[in-house]
């Protein structure tokens, strides 16, 4: 349901914008006055607003020059309410940025009409926001896993690192690489090799605390990314990591296979990690020592 | 003896009925309950602009006036609304002449929106 702000002093008016517009399905919020109006959108998820020109406390040409002032999640539809017919006084309206206006008394099919413009103009606006976001999961995730991609791993690390700097707190980062994964592929096939990753890759994510973040680094390479861990807790997390992987068979069209991971971490405590190519460096080496350890294990750097 | 036809014409309505009843999605109860918030409004309005006038405070002379046409316009009050008009007219004149002139043409046709509204039950 489309919110409208109704800002009106004169009751009737009021009223009768409040009938029609209930009749029409809208959603409202009524005000009296410029100052309260304002108040209101700013505290609500306004899409239209339907404003009188004469008004105390604020009048509508000073309150929409205040909502244009200001930038918002999404545009709100300005529509002017006035008895101000001149050439002059509608070029004043739409130099305030007002949308549309509609000369009092109004007439209510013209009022629907123009209301609906302003609903379609909302609609298409969404549509636009929803490309958006759309475009930005594609730029920042790696689409098999819906993991962050590494691009965007590698930008929130140097965010946390940059912070862990500033707070004097450590950051870490864990390295997981599944094992034997180039042997799942040719044994079994790509396909079966992708529900592996994706089902590693939920575990991981499941697993993280809500402020810890995973992405796909390589191809069965993932990293993780531990804001305010020392190497203790790093640890700890990395084994949980690998743990929760092994621990139950993955169903696959193949079957259920038995998956491990090695892992390694670091943490920028350390003075040699006070670098992110040196936090990245040292948790991948860390891993590869893993792997020479016999791999399914977690090793420190 | 002439038999007096006591209904007014369309043109001497103190109401436009078909245009009031299009602007509120002609529903006749809800335009009687505008009326009577009309009523309402417009005794404490006609308060001020007599202070108003007694004042010679043109401002709100002129913003009375200017809310009371609105209001008039809204429910298609042609005469209530030319006389609010030339109120808000005489406050930007700051003409307190007029603007006694316009009070009292505004009380003659409330009088009259009343009545015809008595009569039509």
């Amino acid at each position: 349901m489309i919110r409208v702000l109704i800002a009106e002093d004169d009751k009737l008016c009021r009223t009768i914008l409040e009938k029609n517009l209930r009749k029409w399905d809208y959603e409202i919020i009524s005000t009296e006055d410029g100052k309260e109006a304002w108040k209101v959108i700013q505290e609500n998820n306004i899409q239209i607003a339907i404003l009188d020109w004469i008004m105390p406390k604020m009048d509508g040409v000073e309150l929409c020059q205040r909502i244009r002032g200001k930038k918002w999640d999404q545009y709100i539809y300005l529509i002017m309410l006035t008895v101000r017919n001149k050439q002059s006084d509608i070029r004043k309206g739409f130099a305030a940025g007002v949308d549309d206006y509609i000369t009092k008394p109004f007439d209510t099919h013209e009022l629907k009409a123009r209301l609906q413009t302003g609903k379609r103009i909302i609609g298409l606006q969404n549509q636009l926001l929803d490309s958006q976001k759309k475009l930005q999961e594609i730029a920042t995730h790696d689409t098999l896993t819906n993991l962050l991609n590494r691009y965007e791993i590698l930008n929130i690390l140097t965010d946390e690192f940059h912070r862990s700097l500033r707070e004097n707190k450590p950051v870490s980062t864990v390295m997981l690489d599944i094992d034997f994964f180039k042997k799942i592929n040719d044994s079994y096939g790509h396909d079966v090799g992708d529900e592996v990753l994706v089902e590693v890759a939920s575990r991981l994510k499941g697993s993280l605390r809500r402020y810890d973040k995973v992405g796909r680094y390589g191809g069965d390479e993932f990293l993780a990314i531990l804001p305010g861990c020392d190497l203790n807790n790093a640890k700890r997390i990395a084994e949980r990591l690998r743990r929760i992987v092994c621990k139950d068979r993955i169903k696959t069209d193949a079957g259920q296979l038995f998956v491990t991971v090695s892992v390694g971490c670091v943490s920028s405590e350390s003075q040699s990690h006070k670098s992110i190519e040196y936090l990245v460096k040292f948790s991948d080496k860390a891993m590869y020592h893993a792997k020479n350890m016999g791999r399914n294990c977690v090793i420190a750097s | 003896m002439t038999m007096i036809n006591n209904e007014s014409s369309p043109e001497n309505s103190p109401i436009d009925f078909p245009s009031a009843m299009a602007r509120i999605g002609n529903d006749e109860s809800f335009l009687y309950e505008l009326l009577e918030l009309y009523k309402m409004d417009f005794g404490a309005k006609i308060e001020g602009l007599q202070k108003a006038i007694d004042l010679k405070d043109f401002v709100s002379i002129q913003e009375l006036g200017h809310s009371l046409k609105g209001a008039s316009a809204n429910l298609s009050l042609p005469f209530l609304q030319k006389a609010a008009l030339n109120m808000e007219c005489a406050g930007r004149e700051k003409n307190l002449d007029k603007a006694r002139g316009a009070l009292a043409t505004l009380g003659q046709e409330f009088r009259s929106l009343e009545e015809f509204l008595a009569m039509k039950g």
